[in-house]
């Protein structure tokens, strides 16, 4: 299945909710630490010209001053994109412009890196962001400045998800081993998940169970919560051998989710079934820290990771084999 | 670079889970490599390096008022020649083997003083062989030129080379040639530059509060120590007698004498005959002639080489250059550059202020002086200890070569307790240099020899 080869290292991946095979990755030169960063914005090729030519035709890329940590497409436009920048900002980028005509905007309130970015997928006029400098921001694209910040971690917040039902409705993860749940309607968070013993790095909602919300930590586990019944776990996924970084549900499956972790490894797994385990994919030889799975097409799955691949492939087969 | 040691803990804790947490599994697998020392690290190193950058010797002419002192009928570079030549001849060192020599030289014409410098390093017996170059930042071009031939030395481009400054103030008077750009009125800062030294220092007095009385107090306190340091004989080491001719302005007879000793030193000099003296450059100033520094003339030159290189000849270690750093600061206060200087310095060497045991901070204004001590809150124990330029003087271009004899003598005279100096000064048109010296003998050769804990297995032979 096709492989993209970047020159930096690989943050993020995310299909397009418009176009079947469009991509936008994000990545970040000398793994993030220091240096520069790109988007690229991909298309899978329906079929190779020639045996051997590449599977993927970059369409864009952008560039910025400092790495990129996390990307995603706008629910309302097919052609924006928004992305998280490790010197804080964020940077609105329209890929039918040229690159000199990008970024079209560049939101500047994070003191520190910006680690997330989320789109809503319900109302689809603003996005949230969540940074290291402890706080997550909500933004419109007719404003020049954040609607609103929300403080009440006290880490790092790594991730940020809106519920795919309520548009009012988001998690965040953060640093301080706990997850919250906000309502932007309300002045403060609605539930604070003490998810963890150590940093939750993810969190995700699930696309059928409005109560049903995942959170991957520096434990190794991925616990899946009803959020109705906060005082345990409906599931706890063990199997990774390091911090787990991203986790995604299944568009299409209820119960199914994907997981990409630092022990370099990509699995996905049946949270309700005795062996939760399904698949493990060890295509990447770096950390894998970008996942994400195409509403589009069913089974499509994309990753990324420090090693500056991108592959993308079909579950079932194998990452690494070619067509 | 902060940025990315944060980022790297940030990202480092995600496969170490911290320990306050109850713990999963017990031994961390993962450490952070040896790359973001903490503070003062620096103070527990004792191991020496082949590729450190170490002084063999600093010497200095003596420092003389120009227009009326010892050498007011010298050529400028006989000065140079008379420190290069002391070099040579103290050291043994065979003159082809010298890779560069910078000089700092700051008033004199660019080209002109280029060309000086090259015939003085004939006059010193230097084959043609040895290239010359003149730099300047201002105040402090004799420090970056010691500076300068450090790193030089540290890139591999040489292995021996010398860091030199002069100035005669006699023959080269502070002057602006040709007109002033018009475009300058819209740059407050720019405009700025052009501030005679005094008024700066004015403005730092006002800005900071440094009264008249503390101003007086620390040109009192340096003509003091400075007295004290020539009777003690402490300059003997550092100074190298140049004889010279002097003309008598008024029957115009020549004469030729030896000057060994700086000129400029006022030991009656006391609080109430300062008081009496009247601010030159603002009517209600603070600023005198009394407590400011000098103009003077003179010239200072400074042997680095390798340490692998100064032990292979059996150079004693006078000192090794450990870090350098200029900063800018406005203009219009350009005298509390070492305030800024000093922290910048201190930190690039892995050291805190506190670990500094002897400063050398030059006395351009004594408003200036006074504000970075109390700024950097110093032990005046360990401040300019033998005096500065308010009663020695500040041949600008010398200047930094002459406080590395000096700091370097000093540090020697006081023994191991005395480990790390720094020298600083302000630079004209706002900016500050300071660098640190850490004393030769500190590092201890067998600590180089680190036992080996366990089978490494780098290679089958070895076992």
């Amino acid at each position: 299945m096709p492989v993209f080869k970047a020159p930096f290292s690989g943050y993020s991946v995310r299909f397009s909710p418009f176009h079947e095979g469009r991509l936008l990755v994000a990545t970040s030169q000398n793994f993030g630490i220091l240096g520069n960063g790109r988007v690229h914005v991909l298309d899978l090729l329906p079929s190779p010209a020639a045996p051997g030519a590449p599977a993927i035709a970059e369409v864009a890329a952008f560039d910025t001053a400092d790495g990129v940590y996390d990307c995603c497409w706008s629910e309302s436009h097919d052609s924006l994109a928004v992305s998280g920048v490790a010197d804080g900002s964020l940077k609105l980028w329209d890929v039918s412009l040229p690159s000199s005509a990008n970024p079209v905007r560049s939101f500047r309130e994070h003191s520190r890196e910006a680690h997330a970015v989320d789109w809503n997928p319900v109302r689809r006029d603003s996005f949230l962001s969540a940074s290291w400098d402890d706080s997550l921001k909500l933004w419109t694209l007719d404003r020049p400045a954040s609607l609103r910040t929300f403080r009440e971690h006290s880490y790092c917040v790594y991730a940020v998800s809106w519920s795919p039902r309520h548009g009012d409705v988001f998690a965040s993860a953060s640093g301080d081993r706990t997850a919250r749940l906000w309502d932007v309607r309300e002045p403060t968070s609605t539930l604070v998940l003490p998810a963890h013993e150590h940093e939750i790095l993810s969190c995700d909602w699930n696309k059928y169970d409005e109560c049903c919300l995942a959170t991957a930590s520096v434990d190794k586990l991925i616990r899946v919560w009803d959020i109705r019944s906060p005082r345990a776990p409906l599931a706890n996924l063990a199997g990774h051998g390091y911090a787990v970084r991203r986790i995604r549900f299944s568009p299409h499956r209820e119960s199914i989710l994907l997981s990409c972790s630092y022990d370099m490894t990509v699995c996905m797994w049946d949270y309700r079934s005795e062996d939760a385990l399904i698949a493990r994919y060890d295509h990447h030889t770096e950390f894998a820290v970008g996942i994400d799975m195409s509403v589009l097409v069913e089974g499509l799955i994309a990753s990324t990771g420090w090693d500056e691949l991108v592959y993308v492939w079909q579950h079932g087969t194998d990452p690494r084999a070619m067509p | 670079m902060e940025k990315a040691i944060n980022r790297q803990r940030v990202l480092l804790q995600h496969l170490q889970p911290s320990s306050s947490a109850s713990s999963l599994d017990g031994s961390p697998l993962i450490s952070a490599s040896v790359c973001a020392a903490g503070d003062s690290a620096a103070y527990h190193r004792n191991s020496s390096f082949g590729d450190d950058v170490v002084i063999v010797a600093a010497y200095r002419t003596a420092i003389c008022k120009s227009k009326r002192g010892g050498f007011k009928d010298t050529y400028p570079e006989e000065l140079l020649a008379a420190v290069l030549k002391a070099l040579l001849d103290k050291t043994n060192l065979d003159p082809k083997e010298v890779g560069d020599i910078v000089v700092g030289s700051v008033l004199a014409p660019g080209a002109q003083r280029a060309t000086e410098c090259r015939m003085a390093a004939f006059y010193a017996g230097f084959p043609e062989t040895v290239p010359i170059r003149t730099v300047n930042r201002q105040c402090s071009s004799g420090l970056q030129a010691v500076a300068d031939v450090a790193s030089a030395i540290k890139a591999g481009f040489y292995n021996i080379g010398i860091g030199a400054g002069l100035e005669s103030m006699t023959a080269n008077a502070m002057a602006w040639e040709g007109s002033i750009n018009p475009k300058l009125s819209q740059f407050k800062q720019a405009q700025d530059c052009l501030l005679p030294m005094g008024i700066t220092s004015e403005n730092v007095a006002h800005r900071y509060g440094v009264n008249r009385q503390e101003q007086d107090q620390a040109a009192v306190e340096s003509h003091r120590k400075a007295a004290a340091a020539t009777a003690a004989g402490k300059f003997k080491e550092e100074i190298i007698p140049v004889t010279t001719k002097i003309v008598d302005p008024k029957t115009g007879e020549e004469k030729q004498v030896t000057i060994s000793v700086d000129d400029g030193i006022r030991p009656e000099t006391s609080l109430s005959t300062l008081g009496k003296l009247k601010p030159v450059f603002k009517k209600d100033g603070t600023t005198t002639a009394g407590n400011s520094s000098q103009v003077s003339d003179g010239a200072g030159a400074v042997l680095l080489m390798r340490r692998d290189v100064a032990m292979q000849k059996g150079f004693p270690i006078l000192g090794v250059f450990r870090s350098f750093a200029a900063v800018g600061v406005d203009p219009a206060v350009m005298g509390i550059g070492p305030a800024a200087a000093i922290p910048a310095a201190v930190k690039s060497a892995g050291l805190q202020i506190e670990d500094i045991d002897l400063f050398e901070i030059n006395e351009a204004f004594a408003s200036q002086y006074v504000y970075c001590c109390k700024k950097l809150e110093l032990d005046p124990a360990k401040v300019n200890v033998n005096g500065g330029a308010i009663a020695l003087g500040h041949p600008l271009g010398a200047t930094g070569a002459r406080c590395v004899s000096t700091l370097l003598n000093e540090m020697k005279r006081r023994g191991k307790d005395c480990r790390f100096g720094i020298i600083s000064m302000c630079i004209g048109s706002g900016m500050g240099a300071a660098a640190v010296f850490e004393r030769g003998d500190v590092v201890d050769e067998l600590t180089n020899a680190r036992r080996i804990q366990s089978q490494n297995l780098l290679s089958r032979d070895a076992m």
